[in-house]
């Protein structure tokens, strides 16, 4: 135990702890130190309210940008289950081979159902639609072809199998072209992809300034304890034990700003819930938002205690150091 | 126990602190540094705690260099000094207890065992009914033996005090003194750093008085100096 003078024989009556003890009083120590830096944010508890919420705030922004992004991986998902496919038969073909094929398309396993819009239906739709009328009259003979739109069945919704069964439809004979329409999917996916890359440049952003917050915060309570931390080291403490409140009080940050992270998160997704409702209704949808389940608020909440710690630890690492007696 | 090899200590910006200077304090030995302020005093007594480190030759405690001695060693190092201030260094917004509590904390001491030694050395000092009270509800004599308290409350084999006697009154000085010859007795080495040439005097203990940073004289101090 003493340095300079081991075993202390001459000098001073001899002094000494044993090893277990030792360890004891180790986590001992640290569980004071712990509930320490917990006292000492109560005793300004506007100040410390305030980092949390910086902290906490902070961490919502990419929060509610991921649950987000979730969501719409969601629905993106839904609309790739619906995806249906375009098949346009042969002009010459005649209604008796139209109504065969049909049949032999419905019985297929992979097809979950069928629609045929003849040539006659699909005229009709068109003039109808497009305002054309007269201008129809004066063809000779319709030139649209017969349409069979097919929905695949449960197991042939995924991309790669629907493309699968779209390559086995080309291949009929009665089949001129057969269309999977993914063009859209596509365009929605890039979309969901640059959100996801923004709310991954935001979080990264954000996540620095909090450390440097809660770092700058930490500085300022070393600074303020200049003169204890002087007489601690004067006294035989090392650095580590100096350091130990203030790296709980980084903890605390980051434990409790977590929770402010969890509320705010609620808050605002419950806000937006009523808008992302109307939309959905508007496309006929039943899509709901869906917030933090528990293995993502065990991430928030580990990443804002992550956070408190680097934060204090650069602090600490930097100026406890620096302090020396006069 | 302390030994001053040629040692010169130059602060930055030139200033020559301690200029080849040499001595040794036996153990168990109390000694006596003095001289006038900006002499090297308490050059001394921070070469001695590693608050400042030599220019050129070497300090020993023990036996050991102090120049061997990492920035890591330093903290247990200084855990086998006790010292003493003039201005007694207390935490203002810490009880008593808390105050001379705190070497024993850090070296790790359970409650209990704090709390009997803490009691043990306020004792000793005479402030056995303080423990409760803060430093600012006590006069300025019963401040510097909170002080001495917590610099003997791990035993020390070695004490070195700065000036302790500055601020007080000669009796109460006295009373101070008297405390450091109590812990000699027992063993501890003491060095004190004054410049009370009257205490001095009256003591006739071994003195060593420092003159622009020289050591001029190491012995008993003369009433005509």
């Amino acid at each position: 135990m003493s340095f300079l003078f081991r075993g202390r024989q001459q000098g001073a009556q001899q002094v000494k702890i044993s090893l277990g003890r030792r360890f004891l009083t180790f986590w001992l120590h640290h569980a004071q130190q712990c509930i320490g830096s917990l006292g000492e944010l109560a005793r300004y508890p506007f100040a410390s309210l305030m980092t949390m919420a910086v902290l906490g705030l902070s961490l919502t922004l990419p929060a509610t940008l991921y649950v987000i992004v979730k969501n719409t991986d969601a629905v993106g998902a839904n609309f790739q289950q619906a995806s249906e496919m375009t098949l346009f038969l042969r002009q010459d073909l005649s209604e008796q081979e139209v109504a065969t094929f049909h049949k032999r398309v419905q019985v297929n396993p992979a097809v979950a159902s069928t629609r045929l819009i003849d040539k006659a239906a699909g005229l009709a739709d068109f003039r109808q639609r497009s305002g054309f009328g007269e201008a129809l009259d004066t063809l000779e003979n319709n030139p649209l072809p017969d349409v069979l739109i097919v929905t695949p069945a449960e197991s042939y919704r995924h991309p790669a199998a629907a493309e699968q069964l779209l390559q086995q439809m080309q291949q009929q004979r009665e089949v001129d072209q057969a269309r999977l329409d993914v063009g859209w999917l596509q365009r929605f996916q890039a979309i969901v992809r640059l959100i996801q890359d923004g709310f991954l440049g935001l979080a990264l952003l954000l996540s620095i300034a909090v450390v440097l917050i809660v770092g700058n915060t930490i500085r300022l309570n070393i600074s303020s304890k200049r003169d204890e931390i002087a007489v601690m080291k004067l006294v035989g403490a090392t650095d580590a034990y100096i350091q130990r409140p203030f790296l709980y009080t980084g903890l605390w940050y980051g434990l409790l700003g977590g929770v402010i992270t969890w509320i705010a998160t609620g808050v605002l997704l419950w806000w937006l819930s009523a808008a992302v409702r109307d939309i959905a209704e508007l496309y006929d949808s039943q899509f709901r938002l869906t917030g933090l389940n528990i293995t993502e608020m065990g991430v928030v909440w580990g990443f804002a205690i992550g956070i408190g710690l680097l934060g204090s630890y650069l602090a600490v690492r930097k100026h406890v150091r620096a302090i020396e007696p006069q | 126990m302390i030994k001053f090899e040629q040692v010169s200590k130059a602060y930055p910006g030139g200033f020559q602190a301690l200029n080849n200077v040499s001595f040794n304090v036996e153990p168990g030995e109390m000694a006596f540094l003095t001289g006038h302020s900006g002499a090297g005093k308490s050059t001394v007594l921070k070469l001695i705690s590693m608050m400042e480190r030599p220019t050129a030759g070497r300090v020993l405690i023990n036996g050991h260099d102090l120049k061997k001695i990492s920035r890591k060693q330093v903290a247990y190092a200084r855990r086998d000094i006790g010292m003493i201030f003039q201005d007694h260094r207390l935490l203002m917004d810490r009880t008593v207890f808390d105050n001379v509590a705190l070497p024993l904390l850090i070296e790790g001491y359970s409650m209990g065992e704090a709390r009997k030694r803490v009691q043990a050395a306020l004792e000793k000092v005479g402030l056995g009914d303080k423990i409760r009270h803060y430093p600012r509800m006590l006069s300025g004599g019963e401040q510097q033996r909170v002080g001495i308290a917590r610099a003997v409350v791990n035993k020390p084999p070695l004490l070195l005090a700065d000036e302790p006697t500055g601020n007080l009154d000669p009796k109460l000085s006295a009373e101070i003194i008297k405390l450091f010859e109590d812990f000699n007795r027992v063993g501890v080495s003491v060095v004190i750093a004054t410049h009370d040439l009257g205490l001095i005097a009256r003591l006739r203990y071994r003195t060593l008085t420092l003159k622009d940073g020289r050591m001029i004289n190491d012995g008993l101090v003369e009433e005509n100096l």
